[in-house]
This record gives C-alpha cells, sequence and structure tokens, in this order.
C-alpha cells in the first residue's frame, strides 16, 4: 500500500506537462538522440534477429511475414526497442547531471523482452536453455514460448514505469546535483 | 551500500543457476549432450562446409546423397534425379519451422521442386518439446502408407502452443486419422511400437553432428551430397532463391 500513496497519483495527474519537459530537457541536446538513435537500433537489430525477420547470410535480408502473430510481435518489439532506446538516454542523463543511481527498472523491463524474444524463437538460445537445465529447461522455454506476447507486453508495462520514474528523476529538479548544474550555467 | 546490492544482486543469480545446473545434472547426468559446455560448445559449433564435405566418401555417395537418403528411408519431394537437394532438419511443434512451410516451402515447392530442378527431403529435428519425438514417430509411420506429406502439413496446420497437448499421442492417432486414406490398424501399430524410433534418434543424430541445434535448418547439397551449403531459421524465398540459382549452375 505504500507503494501507491498520494504523491504517485499526483505525479500521474501532472504527467500530461512533466513527460513533454523531461523529454525537452534530455532530447535538447543531440548527444542523447545520437545515444536513442543507437541504442534503439541496436535493440531493432537484436530483437529482429531473435525473431527471426532479419537474415544477414546469404544475403541482408528483412522479411515480414503476412501473419498477425508475426506482425503483432514486430510492432511489440519496435515499441520495446523505442522505449529502451529512450530510457537509456535519460539515464545517462540522469547520472551525468546528478549523483542518483541508474534506474533498475530498466533492467527488468529489457531482460524480460529480450528473454520472451530469445527464447520464442526456437533458437540456439533456447536449445542452450533446454540441453542445460533439461527437462526443466524445456519447460522453461516452452513458457516463454507460449506466453511471449504476454510477456512482452509485461516488459512495455515495466518499461513504461521506468520511464514514468526516470521522468520524475529528472523533472524533480532538487535531486540534481547544484555542483554539476552551476559548472554547466558558468561554461 | 551500491557495491553491497550488486554482490547481493550477483550472489542470487548465481544461487539460482547453480542450483538449476544441479537439478539439470542430477536429472540428465546419464546424457552426454545435456551438459551446458555442450551446448555452449554447439552453439558456436558452426562447421564449415569442408567439414561438412567429410561426410560424403570419395566416390561423393556418402550420407548426404539423395541415393543415400532415399535409401534410409527418408521423405522427399521431387525428383530422383533432381540436381540439387535441400534437407531440411524440423519439429513438427516449432512455430518457425511452421512459418516455413506456410510462407517459404510453397515458393521453393512450385519454382524449383515442381520443376524438377531441386529435391525437398525431410529430416526430423525433435528438440522443442516433449511431444516433439512422438509427432515425430506419428509423421514417419504415415510415409509407410505414403502419407507423411498428407500429415505434415495438417499437423504445421493445427499447430497449437508447445506440449500444449495438441501433439499428445492419444490427439497425434486422433489427427492421423484425419488423414483420408490412412489405414488405422497398420498407423496404430507402427506408432504404439514406436517402429520409428531408432530411425529418428538417427536424423537427431545427424543434426547434432552438422552442428545444427535450432529449427528449421536446412542444408542445401548436390545430387551426390557435395558442395554443402548451410541455411539456418525460416528464411525467407529469397535467401532461399540465392543459394539454390548458385548451386543450380554449379550443378550443370
Amino acid at each position: 500500500m505504500k507503494f501507491i500513496n498520494k504523491g504517485t497519483f499526483t505525479g500521474l495527474t501532472n504527467i500530461k506537462t512533466t513527460i513533454p519537459r523531461a523529454f525537452k530537457m534530455v532530447f535538447s541536446n543531440p548527444i542523447y538522440i545520437t545515444i536513442s538513435v543507437a541504442i534503439f537500433t541496436a535493440f531493432w537489430i537484436i530483437f529482429n534477429v531473435f525473431d527471426q525477420l532479419l537474415f544477414f547470410s546469404p544475403i541482408i535480408t528483412f522479411y515480414l511475414p503476412d501473419d498477425n502473430d508475426v506482425v503483432n510481435g514486430f510492432i511489440i518489439s519496435n515499441i520495446m526497442s523505442l522505449l529502451i532506446g529512450i530510457l537509456v538516454s535519460m539515464n545517462v542523463y540522469v547520472i551525468r547531471n546528478s549523483n542518483l543511481r541508474l534506474d533498475k527498472s530498466i533492467f527488468s523491463g529489457s531482460i524480460l523482452g529480450i528473454a520472451s524474444s530469445a527464447c520464442a524463437s526456437c533458437s540456439s538460445i533456447g536449445f542452450i536453455i533446454i540441453s542445460a537445465f533439461g527437462g526443466f529447461g524445456i519447460i522453461i522455454t516452452n513458457f516463454l514460448t507460449n506466453y511471449q506476447t504476454l510477456l512482452r507486453i509485461m516488459s512495455i508495462a515495466f518499461l513504461l514505469w521506468a520511464l514514468y520514474s526516470v521522468h520524475n528523476r529528472i523533472t524533480k529538479s532538487c535531486v540534481f546535483s547544484p555542483n554539476k548544474n552551476t559548472k554547466k550555467q558558468k561554461q | 551500500m551500491e557495491k553491497n546490492n550488486i554482490c547481493i544482486y550477483v550472489f542470487a543469480i548465481t544461487s539460482i543457476v547453480s542450483v538449476l545446473l544441479l537439478f539439470n545434472s542430477i536429472t540428465l547426468a546419464s546424457s552426454s549432450s545435456s551438459s551446458f559446455l555442450h551446448s555452449i560448445l554447439q552453439l558456436f559449433n558452426n562447421k564449415t562446409p569442408e567439414v561438412f564435405a567429410q561426410l560424403n566418401d570419395e566416390n561423393g555417395n556418402g550420407t548426404l546423397s539423395l541415393a543415400n537418403l532415399i535409401k534410409q528411408g527418408s521423405t522427399y519431394q521431387g525428383s530422383k534425379f533432381a540436381s540439387v537437394v535441400i534437407i531440411d532438419f524440423s519439429d513438427l511443434q516449432c512455430k518457425l519451422c511452421q512459418r516455413f512451410v506456410k510462407y517459404t516451402e510453397p515458393q521453393i515447392n512450385s519454382t524449383y521442386v515442381q520443376t524438377g530442378k531441386v529435391t525437398l527431403v525431410f529430416k526430423h529435428l525433435p528438440n522443442r518439446g516433449f511431444d516433439s519425438f512422438p509427432a515425430a514417430i506419428a509423421a514417419q509411420c504415415t510415409n509407410d502408407q505414403g502419407k507423411f506429406w498428407q500429415l505434415h502439413n495438417f499437423l504445421y496446420n493445427v499447430q497449437g502452443p508447445i506440449d500444449s497437448g495438441w501433439a499428445s499421442k492419444n490427439n497425434l492417432e486422433k489427427l492421423a486419422l484425419q488423414i483420408t486414406g490412412l489405414d488405422k490398424q497398420m498407423f496404430n501399430s507402427c506408432f504404439e511400437n514406436q517402429k520409428y524410433k531408432s530411425f529418428t534418434d538417427a536424423d537427431l543424430a545427424l543434426a547434432h553432428s552438422l552442428g545444427f541445434t535450432q529449427t528449421p535448418s536446412f542444408i542445401i547439397v548436390k545430387n551426390n551430397g557435395t558442395d554443402i551449403q548451410k541455411l539456418e531459421g525460416p528464411q525467407p524465398f529469397v535467401e532461399f532463391k540465392a543459394v539454390l540459382d548458385k548451386e543450380l549452375v554449379g550443378a550443370r
């Protein structure tokens, strides 16, 4: 019950103004845009390789079959890549401009997303889990495969929570290191 | 404080992995292929065509020649005399294999198999779930009556979540009965006696010897089993076309 307190609700009602403000603060600097684009591209490639939509050999091909499950998975993985890209930039901004630590919720969302993608694809990684953990590995990979979409949606929820959390850190100016801010202002 | 937290996370993850590895070593101690190290090695065991070629004898009539594959009882589509052969290692429970069968295989079939240029051979690689092996045996049993490809296509059409019961032994018997003209008694006798268990084991061993761990995996060879090319995953038609055209030019 401590988790949902009055402050959380207030934060949620102010989200319409605070999120754009956080974005403006971070992405006004081209470095953070570059970081976001780079991370988005890296994760886009990772997810599409795991989903077996992007092939590098014998020729580089991106192939999206006209299948509802595949298209839905592609849309979800794009959202995940985008969120991870934005979150990494925002966390870098927080680390560089304050004494705060990295927001751990980004890891839970990213790891869950990658795990559900990698293990669901009948890929070598799934095989490793099966080989390493035997019957238990089959149960793990089956769970990840059969509930892939649900797990990815959960992953998006974690990432959205991470976004909310990190935007709070950015917009609450009092947590930022005064020394660093002063240095920047002097520059 | 931060360092303490990191230590706790590392300790927790290490403990979980250790417990799972211990569980694995207890339950699967008898199987040498189940070790984690072995599977890691297999992942990086991306054999080159030169290594594959060692599977053939000096006359070129080795393990992967079409004549030998047919002699072993492998199921195939197309001409016995096609100059190029695609060997498909698949699991009937695998979703990506279903994607290949649904989107890529028809294009390969109409462009290369129906025209007599290529033969498609099916090999079992049942490693996705507990029901994969019985599904492979059931499919192989229908081959005795010339109905393999009907059941193969039918199973991919009705495929459900892995190990959800759709490919249980009882359900496989029911599904097989829906194949027009299949002799029920003959099929049941074959399936219940696991007539093709050793055959499926041999397919699995061949796949592992080739370094295949994921499904679907393919090798493309000349009719005599030489000039081996490897493809992994449900690759689109353009990828197969690139390899097949090159192989067909070389085969002339």
